[in-house]
């Protein structure tokens, strides 16, 4: 850590004041008047990316496991505390989520024109909801944060989204609950189980890894409940359908949450619960085929049902799908290289995505149409606009160069080893990437000017520059120089690998880590 | 404090004190309304009156439970532990609750005859002799206090065929339930020569339980099925619930059901730990068909007032579900899923209370529909309490529901537990539309919820609970812990609560 870090005690305070400071924002936003809520709002989460940039710097990624941990006691008659602690998965996601965040505000500066003060406070409470999910070290932490940040997602869906919000909001959560209440369950069976085993009732992440392997024959149920939960956030196929919905209908700070942060909690779940639990269920043959076939069918079928897509923003959603279905490939290869593939997905889709759905925001905000067809050519009328859509457009279909190039370069790479045909089959999700962006690239920028409201489109305000200007930077930056992020991440990747790898085969002494290492 | 001799006049008093005091209270109310009944500043009078006839009650409490009282002994007639204060803890909360509510209620829908108030003082001392009886006789007295007291109140509203038609069914049903109730009754004391359930418990530790025993149980759990409202002995509790006056609604699902599963707690753990094999699969069976037609019928009412009174027997389903387990985290988690509950339903029934007129059976989603932008706060705790009543993080409905989830994964019944989840998420399908109608809906007239405004007291009431929710939603630790110790003594050689994880 760097020493004036030290000199602060970062370390010991900036978990619990990620999550308690956009709590405390809310107060303001919601006392204060309506026209001051957006700025409050774009200043608590200034301060929040700020804080949590030191974390570049204090979190050590070496050893690949959690750090900054602490742990509290909350219902000590259960084992339940506060715990926290953060590894680089954690990191990535961290910093992708504060991110985002202050450009949503920025991005909602003009769109939402009533309610603000409910609008802005829920994004907060999100904020602190997703954040938690990230770093939650105890199950029950974990599952409360998990659920909680449903209800301002829920909320900002329902009362600011489209016109078929109240359906989309509510195939949202219920989606997303049925798989968790599962979860549920499957929490409380494993920790007793683990506590007949062991004689301790403890819902600490550590404790229940280590002594995973109690669960014995109850272990595929429980896998499957996990898996579950995780799979319809993902989404994988056929857990999708709630996406297209809730992307569409949300306003444009929801999408491109829901995109660049929701989501990855699903892939999060997966490497840090679910796979890592119950590694010999999860990597035994018929799971893995399993997955790996929806997998494919989600990078596929993503990227054909978003070449169709008469409305942008629909495009944009499927398209995650396809991205997304990239992610569970690299998991689920397990090589070090995919998996380090599959994070940088994660965070590229987070930028890019988030990008486009920003982009499209604008476009709808100037026009009230996200139509194809109602656009043409309009690269004369707005260049800037047209080139930052260009290169996102581009970064998401990964082009080298770019940020989306090196996930799922890196993806295919170490899928191919462990399964060539799987790697094959998802290469030609990138050309049907390349398909449908470019396609409708043609469509809306270039082409003919032949609709006349397009002849009167303003090009981007600097506001909207400051909210797309940072992504872009992010997408070139990952794109030309992911040494940096790369170094972060694969520490944490080879401690999945070997956990992982330990019951399939050739490195069986891995469920008994501590031994190995002596 | 010395143990106290409850065989002596002077020990049953003092342990029967809180009872003493509320009935004493009762008819100082009654007297006091003889005289003046006329207008609606007596009615607010009987209304004080009786609030703070529930004060000395609750000191006896207080100084029971503080005082460490004991019985000399095995307990005689009435129970001197933690979990009875705890138990008259509860239904002293619910009745003052549903007397602030009914304040304001009865004065705007002109229901000025303050008898109401003695009524509702008689029905919460039946209540406190149900959950604390020892013996069944006692337990049937206190049944028939608090049920005839309720049947009156629920025909209260005169001039709505609706109440009466309520108060009609709930007579007739409420006796047919007192009639299975007593014959079990003089079964089981014909089986095992006792009606006091520690006896009952002691005798039939030793060796087989004889059938006139398990026959006087089987009856005994249909009677207190009727009064909990379990399925299949359900089909009263909508229309008397939609019947009734708004606040007698809220008292029936809280207090009533209170003390219903109170005493059912302490029958089955006291008198029969040992017939586990008897009771469990018929408790099982209450319980899967409660949650599952309860929650899927209540999907399909338009009234919220219906729709709450489906979502009760439900929630009757989850209770069963907790008693199945028969372990000490069972009967910890029906006592903290019961206070959720109480709490949660006491500030719904409180705020439906203001949302419509003449007894609020014509409240749809529509009639709802944009409240947040009129009352902010008022949507905010209806949408807690819907949160809560949905078993969401956050609030002390979710402690409740994992505590029952735990309790019957550690008995290792995970169907039961799978159901108990999915039906929960079955009830997202009624409770998010009431969120959703309130925020995300706009107002069906300009002019719309003007009128919707709680009264100081109930806005009172629904703020405590709302904040108490919240606040044990998120800090459950004392809550749990609390429920444990109060629930200690009723299991026999338990120690800890965990014990025996896993096995």
């Amino acid at each position: 850590m760097a020493p004036w870090l030290a000199s602060m005690g970062y370390d010991q305070w900036i978990l619990h004041l990620l999550l308690i400071l956009p709590l405390l924002g809310v107060i303001p936003v919601v006392l204060g008047s309506a026209a001051a809520a957006r700025r409050t709002a774009l200043v608590v989460t200034l301060a929040e990316l700020l804080l949590s940039l030191g974390l570049w710097w204090a979190v050590d990624t070496r050893p690949g496991t959690l750090q900054l941990t602490a742990s509290i006691p909350w219902i000590p008659a259960w084992g339940i505390s506060y715990a926290v602690g953060i590894d680089g998965i954690s990191l990535m996601m961290v910093l992708l989520t504060t991110l985002l965040m202050p450009l949503c505000v920025l991005g909602s500066w003009n769109s939402i024109t009533s309610r603000e003060r409910g609008y802005y406070a829920l994004l907060l409470t999100l904020l602190t909801g997703v954040i938690g999910v990230f770093i939650a070290t105890d199950l029950f932490l974990f599952y409360v944060f998990w659920e909680v940040m449903l209800i301002p997602m829920y909320f900002i869906i329902g009362i600011w989204g489209g016109k078929n919000r109240l359906y989309a909001s509510i195939k949202f959560f219920v989606f997303t609950m049925a798989g968790s209440l599962l979860m549920l369950v499957a929490i409380l069976v494993f920790a007793w189980t683990v506590a007949g085993g062991t004689g301790t009732l403890s819902f600490a992440y550590q404790h229940l890894l280590d002594n995973a392997a109690v669960a014995g024959r109850s272990a595929p149920w429980l896998f499957g409940a996990f898996a579950l939960a995780f799979a319809v956030k993902v989404p994988v196929f056929p857990f999708h359908t709630w996406l297209p919905d809730a992307h569409v209908e949300a306003p444009t700070a929801g999408s491109v949450l829901l995109a660049g942060v929701l989501l990855k909690m699903g892939t999060y779940g997966f490497l840090r619960f679910a796979v890592p639990f119950f590694p010999g269920v999860a990597m035994s043959a018929w799971v893995t085929n399993l997955i790996l076939v929806l997998a494919l069918i989600g990078i596929v079928y993503g990227a054909l049902v978003a070449m169709v897509q008469p409305d942008i923003k629909k495009l944009v959603a499927y398209s995650s799908v396809s991205h997304l279905g990239f992610v569970m490939l690299g998991i689920w290869a397990a090589t070090v290289q995919s998996l380090t593939g599959a994070m940088m997905v994660m965070i590229g889709h987070g930028f890019s995505t988030g990008a486009l759905f920003f982009l499209v925001g604008m476009l709808y905000e100037r026009r009230h149409t996200r139509e194809i067809s109602a656009y043409g050519g309009i690269a004369r009328v707005v260049p800037v606009f047209s080139l930052l859509f260009t290169v996102v457009a581009l970064s998401s279909i990964g082009l080298p160069g770019l940020n989306g190039f090196v996930g799922e370069f890196l993806v295919l790479l170490g899928s191919f080893k462990t399964h060539p045909l799987a790697a094959g089959i998802a290469a030609t999700g990138v050309i049907f990437a390349a398909a449908y962006l470019l396609w409708a690239l043609q469509r809306i920028i270039f082409n003919r000017l032949d609709q006349r409201e397009n002849e009167s489109l303003t090009d981007l305000s600097v506001r909207e520059l400051a909210v797309l200007l940072p992504l872009v930077a992010g997408i070139l930056w990952m794109g030309l120089y992911p040494a940096p992020v790369l170094r972060r991440i694969e520490p944490a990747m080879m401690r999945f690998v070997q956990t992982v790898r330990g019951p399939i085969g050739y490195m069986n002494v891995a469920l008994r880590a501590p031994e190995r290492e002596r | 404090m010395t143990p106290l001799d409850l065989q002596t006049p002077l020990g049953a008093t003092i342990a029967l004190l809180p009872e003493v005091f509320l009935t004493l209270g009762a008819m100082v109310v009654l007297l006091v309304v003889a005289w003046r009944h006329r207008t609606a500043a007596d009615s607010r009078l009987a209304g004080y009156l009786a609030l703070w006839a529930l004060v000395p009650s609750g000191v006896a409490v207080a100084l029971l439970w503080g005082g460490g009282a004991r019985p000399l002994g095995a307990p005689f007639m009435v129970a001197l532990d933690e979990f009875r204060f705890v138990s008259l803890a509860v239904i002293l909360v619910a009745t003052a609750a549903t007397i602030l509510v009914s304040l304001g209620y009865l004065e705007r829908e002109g229901l000025i005859a303050p008898e109401y108030y003695a009524l509702i003082l008689f029905a919460a001392s039946g209540m406190m002799f149900l959950a604390g009886a020892e013996d069944l006789i006692v337990l049937f007295l206190g049944l028939e206090v608090m049920s005839v007291s309720i049947y009156v109140l629920a025909g209260y509203d005169r001039n709505s065929v609706f109440s009466a038609e309520a108060a009609l069914k709930y007579f007739l049903v409420g006796a047919f339930a007192s009639a299975f109730l007593l014959y079990g009754i003089a079964l089981l004391w014909g089986g095992t020569g006792s009606t006091g359930l520690r006896e009952i418990g002691a005798r039939l530790s030793t060796g087989e339980l004889p059938l006139l025993a398990r026959l006087g149980l089987g009856l005994l759990l249909i009677g207190m099925g009727f009064k909990v409202a379990s399925v299949p002995f359900h089909m009263w509790a909508p229309d008397v619930y939609d019947g009734s006056p708004t606040p007698v609604t809220g008292f029936m699902a809280t207090g009533v059901k209170a003390a219903g599963f109170l005493a059912l707690t302490r029958i089955l753990f006291e008198a029969f730990p040992e017939a586990t094999e008897t009771w469990q699969p018929i408790v099982a069976a209450l319980a899967i068909a409660s949650m599952v037609l309860g929650n899927l019928v209540a999907l399909s009412q338009r009234s919220l007032k219906r729709m709450l009174a489906y979502s009760s027997i439900a929630h009757a389903g989850y209770l069963l579900t907790a008693l199945w387990a028969g372990t000490h985290l069972a009967a910890g988690a029906t006592l903290l899923y019961l206070t959720a509950y109480v709490l949660t339903s006491l500030a719904a029934f409180g705020i439906l209370g203001v949302l419509g007129r003449g007894g609020e059976r014509d409240v749809t989603l529509d009639s709802i529909a944009g409240l947040a932008r009129r009352r902010p706060w008022l949507s905010f705790a209806l949408a807690v309490c819907m949160l809560s009543l949905l078993g969401f993080p956050g609030t002390m409905g979710f402690v409740g529901k994992w505590a029952i989830i735990a309790a019957v994964v550690q008995a290792k019944h995970l169907p039961l537990a799978v159901i108990l989840v999915v039906t929960s998420l079955v009830s997202a399908g009624y409770y998010l539309p009431v969120v959703m109608a309130v925020y995300m809906r706009e107002p069906v007239a300009a002019a719309s919820h003007e009128a919707a405004r709680l009264p100081r007291q109930a806005a009172f009431t629904v703020a405590v609970a709302v904040v108490v929710l919240l606040f044990f939603g998120l800090l459950p630790a004392g809550a749990l812990s609390l429920a444990l110790s109060t629930t200690s003594t009723l299991v026999r050689g338990a120690l800890a609560p965990l014990a025996g994880i896993g096995r």
